[in-house]
This record gives C-alpha cells, structure tokens and sequence, in this order.
C-alpha cells in the first residue's frame, strides 16, 4: 500500500483554509452548541419520562397487590397498566417516540389504545421536528459538510489553481480522497466529541453496568452515522469536482440536501398514507363488533353459539341446568368470549398493520434513493423507536392482557361457587394472595438481532450506496477534466 | 420595462421549472386535504349509522333494565371539521374528532387516541399549510438570492447602473416581479381550493389568505434585506438557507423542547391511575360513603335511598361518579398544564414568524391545541347532560321500551373561538416592516 502522503497534505491544507473563515467557524461552534442542547434536554426529557413510567408502573402494581378479597372477575376489570419505558439510546435518537401512546389500559373484554402521546398534548410546533443528537448528525452536520465542501475543488478551478495542482503530478484520486479527507477531518472535530459525551451519557444512564446487546446496538449506531457522514463527504466533493462554478456547487449541493432530508421522506409517507387508506378509529371498532356478533354474543342470552356451548356440557355433565355444573359457568363462558373476541380482535389488528406496512413500504423502499432515510430507520431501530419497537409494545401488552384475563377467569371457574348468591347475600369473593399470581408487565425491548432483520432493507441500502460512491470516485477520477 | 424584467424572469429555466414544481406540489396538497376532508365527513356518517344500530341492538337486548343498557351504550359527540381545514390538517391527525364515551366515569374515556400509523405522524403531513410554509421561502429564496450580485459577479450590473436612474427602484421593480408572481401563485391555488374542497367565502378563509400573502413578504422581506447587505451569491444563498433552516427546523425544535421540559406532564399517568382506583376501591367500602359523596355532589338524587340490596344501580354509578370526582383534582391539574403550554407557545410564535404562522393557520382551520382542549371540555359536558338525563330514570329502572332512542344522534360542536386579525397579522406585519427599514437603510448607505 502506499503511503498517503499528498492526500494528507491536501487534507491539511483545506483544514487550515476553512478555518480561516469566520463564519464556518461560528457556523461549527453553533452546531457545537446545538449539540450540547440536544445530549442535555433528550437526557432531561428522558429521566423525566422514564422516571414518571416507572413510578406509576410501581404504584399500580402495589395497588394491584393490595386489593383486598374479591370476585376474581371484578380484578379482570380492575385491571393492569402497560407503561412505555425507553431504551437509553432514545436519548439520542427520539424517533417516532414523540408519538407513540405511553399507557395501555389492560381489562377483561376489552383491547383499549394506548393513550398519552407526546403529540397529542403537544401544540403543532412538535410537527416541525425535534432536535436530538441524531437529528444533528443526520440533517445539519450534511448541510455543514456541503457548505464547507462545495467549493473544494470547483473554485480551485475557478481559480487556476487545479491546472497548477494537476499539473505538479497530483492525480485526480489523490486530489478527491485529499478533499474528502480534509472534510471528513473538519467534520471529526464535531463528531468525536459528540461520540464521547453520548458514550458517557449513555453509561452514566445505565449506571456503567451494560448489557451485551445494548453495547452492539451503540456500536451500530456510532458506526452507521460514520459511514453516513462520509458518504456526505464523499458527495460534495465529487459534486464540486464536477461543477463548472462554485456558485453551481452549492446549488446543486442545497438542492440534493433538500430532497433527501425534508422533501423525499414526507412525500413518499404521504403518498403510501394516500394511496392505501387506513380504516378510522370507529371504523374498525365496529367491524370488530360486527364480526364478534357473527361469532356468537355471551351478553345475548338467545345467541346460537353459546346456546350450543350450554347444552353440550349440560349433556356431558348429565344435568339439567348450568346452575348444577360442578364450577362456575359464567367464569367458563367469559372465557370462551375472551378467546373469541381476541382472537377477532387480533385478526383485524393484522389487517390494520398491514394497511400500515404497505403504506411504509413507500418509504422503505425509498432508502435505496436516498441514504437520510436509511440511517434514519436504522438509528430509529437500534434505539428501539421505530414503528417495528411500537407494535411489539402493543403486542406484548395486549398478550399480558390477555393472560391476565383468561386467569382471572380460571380463577373463577376454579374457585368460585355455581350458585349465584341471593340479593342480600355477601359477594362471592376468593383469597387476595391470588393476585400476586399474574406477574408485573415488564416490556422487552427488541433484541439487535430482530432489529437488524426488520430494518434489513436500509442496512443494505447504506451498504450499496458506501460501494456506489467509492465506485464513483474511480469514475471521476478517469473522466474529470481540470477546466 | 417592468413588462421586460418580467419576460426575463419566467423566461428562465430555473424559474419555470421552480414554479411549476411549486404548483404540482400545491395540488398534491389539496389532494391529501381532500381525501382528509372526506374520511373525516365518513367518519361522521360512520359515527350516526353505528351509534343508531347499537343503542337499537343493545335497547332490544337489555330491555328490563335501564342501569345494565346504560353500561354498554355510547354517545357520540363530533368536532366540526371546517372546510378550510383541509388546508391545515394540524393537530387534527393525532386528535380524533369523535368522542364516543357511556355515561360511567369519564376520565378513563376522554384521552383515548385516535388509530394511527406513528410513520404517518412522524413524517407529517403535506397540506396546503406545510407547502405554504415549508416550500414558499425555499422558491423565495432561491429566486432572490442572486439578485443584484448575480449581476455584479457577471459584469452587468455596470451597464444596469449606467442606463437606470435610480437603481434602487431597479431592484425594487426586480422583487415586485417576483412577489407578484408568487402571490398570484398563493392566489390561483386558493381558488382552486375554494372550488375543489367547497372552502365558504368567509373571515377564515380571508384570514387564511392574509396570513399567507403576509408571510410571502417575510421571506422576500428577509431576502431584500439581505440582498441589501451586498455580498456575493454564496454568501447571500448559505445565509440564506441558514436562515430558513433556523426559522423552520431548529428554532421550533428547541422550543418545543423547552416547552415540553418546562412543563411535563406526569398528571396524565397520575389521572390514569388514580381514577382506576378510585372507582374500583368503592367496591370495597361500605356503601354509604360512596352514596354520601354522591348525595354531596347531587342533592336532588338524595330521594334515592341508600340501597337495601347486594347491588343496585343507584351504588354502580355512584361508584363510577366517585371514580370522576376523586381524581378531578388530577384531571383539571392536566388541564392546567395543557393550557400552559398552548399559551406558552403562541406567546412564543409571535416572535418567530413561520411558527406564528403555523399555530395561526392551525387556529383558523381549528385544528390546534386550543381547539383540542375546548373539544375535551364540551365533551365533559356532553357526558354530563347524558349523566343527569339517564340517573333518574336508572334510579327508578324506567321502562326502556318507553325511551325514544331515536332520538339519540350523534351531536356536534361547534367551536366557537373568534379569530382576531391583529393577533394573527400584527406580529408578521412587525418583522416585515422591520426588515424592509432596515434592507432599506443599508440600500440607501452604500453606493449600489
């Protein structure tokens, strides 16, 4: 290999150029300072929020435990909380966090939506973006590196100078990868920095004591938005190269940052919303209701299904009304209901999420086009803020509910006698130490490796655009011209 | 003169291919505002057929007792979706715009959200208001960024200097061109719209079109000003977009960090639980506390006894009233908080002019926070007519077949806040004028 001797000259000379100038030198410290901002207020939001989740997520567990005897059916109802709670690296990286629900309300009978969203309690300037570390790296710091390399090498041709440095025995690829990596060092001065105070946050979070997983998921994270800022490098340089003017440059330069950053990834969202339309709130519920209805109603004493349910165990159990069945009737008809209306539920939930999958599938496929929407749902992935991370949320909540429902009603089966009590009689009640039997809902965020399979498609989308540009700089430096 | 500058300017390929991109996207927009406009009104008819059948259905089923019918059924009340706010959909994608709510305890139904895709959310929408106050300056900038300095760099602007009298009218007649046309732009759009989504001629819709013409002259205001500080076109197109990028992306960013740092809001998750328990510990208790408190709240129910029995209906709801009156001190806390962060921000907006303009759109179109919150307060007393209306004829277990369900339908609110032209034009007026004095002043010291 040899050495990179006139690269590194080159590097240092355009260093020491834009620092001359004055106002990259406050533009740089201005981004500095957003930065800080960024690590500080997403850490602040952060402990807030998780701090609030996990309070109530212990105080309603403790209120669960300490109820006293009781229907066990009346617990069902009673029943359980799932709080969101964030990964550490959503401190960078806020994602669709800001809209996701933070509370499900988990009871028999019933799948309710999880409510209290940022959005929701937010006046309209959310919408305009968030700033978060991520949001540095993955918008401004590719406008800086445009700004600082638009010039690079079209106003040395502006200037006369190319020819000069041409002409000397410097070749194309030594100027390109030279001026690439006089940004990418510039640009460093900014990351690195950035990089050690996330590390620090990020330890300090968890109380320095990591888990593999989440070691590999910052390792991911550092490494993308590397790739992802030289891939901008990269760009300006090879745009400058091929300008005639500087002017020309910067244009083309803005136009592309304004495509891949603001225009593109709200277009392709809102065509993929408009051309497959989802179902409303009220639309969906009522199909579910209508579909249940079909299946069988346990609150209509005439419906056909549970009229069969009844008389096949009257004639299994040889008796002649559910009254003398040997455990509590109601308890087993709940539970058939419960399975029914889930498994109803469940079916439409699917079909809802594909509506939702098709209509980010745009997006998705976008990635290929352009590299912001890639490492945007790969950084949303690794910090478990993605659309993926919020539908499992829901799952897992909606799974724990549906055990606690189903043992509530084991419960009352089992435990609770046949015959109904008269109107002045004490309710049926059974021993409180059963409560303590459904576990705490604990949310599990998705390991790396289901991270990288869902966000496959970006993680190859970055891949190929590292080979296409490295693949371009060999073109350009066998066709480029010096005027 | 003027007639050739214009000529000059449209002739230019840049500037034909930035208007009609501009115009494409326009349309896109009242597309999206469109199909918005028409789940919505679905929704509503959707709303009126459910809410019919499902009284009727569960009126058949529970026709012994009123008490056990009240448990299931659910009224529905609408927000009025106005036509023009299918040109600023704002909040109203996050917010749903029913409430379907029974008449047990209300604070466990009221925040309950709206089915969403969080990708939809995350990226925003594209209606009129985001091309209006995202892509407007862009074409703004990029059609005045050069101006005058394009020229001096290209050697022409000797010639224009030696031929005109007054250059500064020169340059004034340069930006008129171009505020024209993107006014006329703003304003064949409008009319389109006013046509294509049935927009009434009305204050909204006028207030709509004054605040876009005025936030059109901002950006050009910007642009003459920094035009007047004379430097060379990079110079005038980094600037330029920095400023765009600070007026649109970071300042509202930090800003609604701030707001939503400076006012958390752990009240949301304090209410959910507090008024799960409340409600579900009067199970436990003895009866006359829970009716005690009933009797406080509601002295004309006092005639209802304490009840003899097990259960009844009269303790069920008591119950649930319990459940609502219990946790009202959590609820109004998260009122407050809520207030205090839409009043933060619009005071904040005023000095930032495309926030400005986004909170005010979003008011006229009512689809803000303010609009949110006023919905919440009429559905509180939605439910609590629905409440002193049925308790009665619970308490006394009326004949449900006596009922006129029909006449249950789906009810509307309509929001009646007043828009003020000086709040939503003032601020932006301010800022123009302010930036013109000054592009003007610098205009005048040096030698153009």
């Amino acid at each position: 290999m040899k050495s990179l001797h006139t690269e590194i000259l080159i590097a240092k000379h355009l260093k020491n150029s834009v620092f001359k100038n004055t106002a990259v030198f406050i533009i740089t410290l201005f981004i500095g300072i957003i930065l800080l901002y960024a690590a500080f207020s997403g850490w602040e939001n952060y402990s807030n929020q998780n701090e609030t989740s996990e309070k109530y997520q212990h105080e309603s567990r403790e209120d669960w435990l300490k109820n006293p005897d009781k229907n066990p059916h009346r617990m069902a109802h009673y029943g359980n909380f799932a709080f969101r709670k964030s990964t550490p690296l959503s401190v960078f990286e806020f994602g669709m966090e800001p809209f996701f629900g933070n509370a499900i309300f988990l009871e028999a009978h019933k799948q309710n939506t999880a409510n209290f969203s940022e959005a929701g309690f937010s006046n309209s300037m959310l919408r305009f973006g968030e700033i978060s570390i991520a949001m540095v790296l993955q918008i401004l710091l590719p406008l800086l590196i445009f700004f600082l390399g638009f010039n690079a090498v079209a106003a040395e041709r502006e200037d006369g100078t190319l020819k000069l440095l041409l002409s000397q025995g410097i070749s194309w690829k030594q100027l390109l990868r030279g001026k690439i990596l006089g940004i990418a060092g510039v640009i460093m001065i900014l990351f690195v920095p950035t990089i050690i105070v996330l590390v620090l946050i990020w330890l300090l979070l968890q109380n320095f004591s990591i888990s593999g997983d989440e070691t590999i998921k910052i390792l991911l994270f550092i490494l993308f938005h590397f790739v992802y800022l030289i891939f901008f490098c990269i760009i300006a340089v090879l745009v400058s190269a091929s300008s005639k003017t500087s002017k020309k440059a910067l244009i083309s330069l803005i136009g592309i940052w304004l495509v891949f950053t603001i225009i593109l990834p709200r277009t392709t969202q809102a065509i993929g919303a408009y051309i497959f339309e989802a179902p409303s709130k009220i639309q969906f519920q009522s199909d579910i209701e209508k579909d249940i209805l079909k299946q069988g109603d346990s609150h209509n004493p005439n419906d056909l299904h549970y009229k069969a349910i009844k008389d096949s165990l009257l004639s299994v159990y040889k008796v002649d009304s559910v009254q003398k069945l040997p455990f509590n009737y109601s308890g087993f008809i709940m539970t058939e209901g419960e399975k029914i209306s889930s498994r109803i539920y469940n079916q439409h939930l699917e079909k809802l999420l594909q509506v939702y999958e098709k209509q980010n599938s745009f997006s998705k496929t976008v990635s290929f086009l352009n590299p912001y929407i890639a490492i945007k749902n790969v950084s949303m992935g690794l910090s478990n803020t993605d659309y993926d991370s919020y539908i499992d949320f829901q799952k897992q909540a909606e799974d724990y509910r549906y055990n606690m429902a189903q043992k509530m009603n084991g419960l009352q089966v089992k435990y609770i006698s046949n015959k109904k009590p008269g109107p002045n009689d004490k309710p049926l009640t059974i021993n409180k130490e059963h409560w303590a039997d459904v576990a705490e809902f604990h949310y599990e965020p998705k390991g790396i490796l289901e991270v990288l399979k869902s966000e496959i498609v970006s993680v190859i989308s970055i891949i190929l655009w590292i080979i296409m540009l490295f693949v371009l700089i060999r073109i350009a430096a066998k066709n480029l011209k010096a005027i | 003169m003027l007639a050739l500058l214009f000529k000059n300017f449209i002739r230019s390929k840049g500037t034909k291919i930035g208007l009609v991109f501009l115009l494409v996207i326009c349309f896109i927009s009242l597309l999206i505002g469109q199909q918005f406009q028409q789940k919505q009104q679905n929704n509503i008819k959707e709303a009126a057929l459910y809410q019919k059948e499902h009284i009727a259905r569960n009126a058949a089923f529970h026709k012994d007792e009123m008490g056990l019918l009240l448990y299931y059924i659910k009224f529905s009340l609408v927000n009025a979706t106005l036509p023009v706010n299918s040109l600023a959909i704002g909040q109203r994608d996050v917010n749903p715009s029913i409430q379907s709510v029974t008449i047990r305890g209300l604070e466990g139904q009221k925040y309950d959200s709206e089915l969403n895709n969080p990708n939809n959310l995350l990226s925003g929408n594209i209606d009129f208001s985001f091309v209006l106050i995202y892509l407007f300056p862009l074409l703004i900038v990029a059609f005045s960024y050069n101006l005058v300095s394009e020229e001096k760099e290209s050697g022409t602007w000797k010639i224009v200097a030696t031929q005109s009298q007054n250059t500064f009218l020169y340059i004034l007649k340069l930006f008129y061109i171009r505020i024209l046309s993107l006014i006329a732009l703003l304003t064949i759009v409008l009319f389109i719209a006013i046509l294509f989504l049935k927009i009434p001629l009305n204050q909204s819709l006028f207030t709509f079109y004054g605040l876009g013409i005025l936030y059109i002259l901002f950006w050009f205001a910007i642009s003459f000003f920094i035009v007047s500080l004379q430097k060379n076109s990079n110079f005038n197109a980094v600037i330029l977009l920095t400023i765009w990028l600070f007026l649109i992306i970071i300042l509202p960013a930090v800003i609604n960090t701030y707001i939503v740092n400076k006012f958390p809001i752990p009240e949301a998750l304090e209410l959910t639980v507090k008024q799960r328990n409340a409600y579900h510990e009067k199970w436990d208790m003895d009866k006359k506390i829970t009716m005690d408190k009933f009797y406080n709240h509601y002295p004309q129910f006092k005639t209802y006894p304490l009840p003899d029995k097990e259960f009844r209906w009269l303790w069920y709801y008591a119950m649930q009233q319990a459940g609502d009156d219990d946790s009202a001190k959590q609820s109004q806390e998260l009122e407050h908080k809520l207030q205090q962060r839409n009043k933060a921000s619009q005071f904040i907006a005023q000095f930032i002019p495309t926030l400005h303009t986004q909170l005010q759109l979003n008011e006229i179109a009512q689809s803000d926070l303010g609009n949110q919150l006023l919905f919440l307060k009429e559905t509180k007393q939605f439910h609590e007519k629905m409440r002193l209306y049925f308790y009665p004829k619970i308490f006394d277990n009326a004949d449900v077949s006596k009922e006129n369900w029909s006449k249950f339908q789906v009810e509307t609110f309509h929001d009646p806040s007043e828009i003020s032209f000086a709040k939503a034009f003032l601020p932006l007026l301010f800022f123009n004028l302010l930036l013109i004095g000054f592009g003007w002043r610098n205009f005048n010291r040096r030698v153009i």
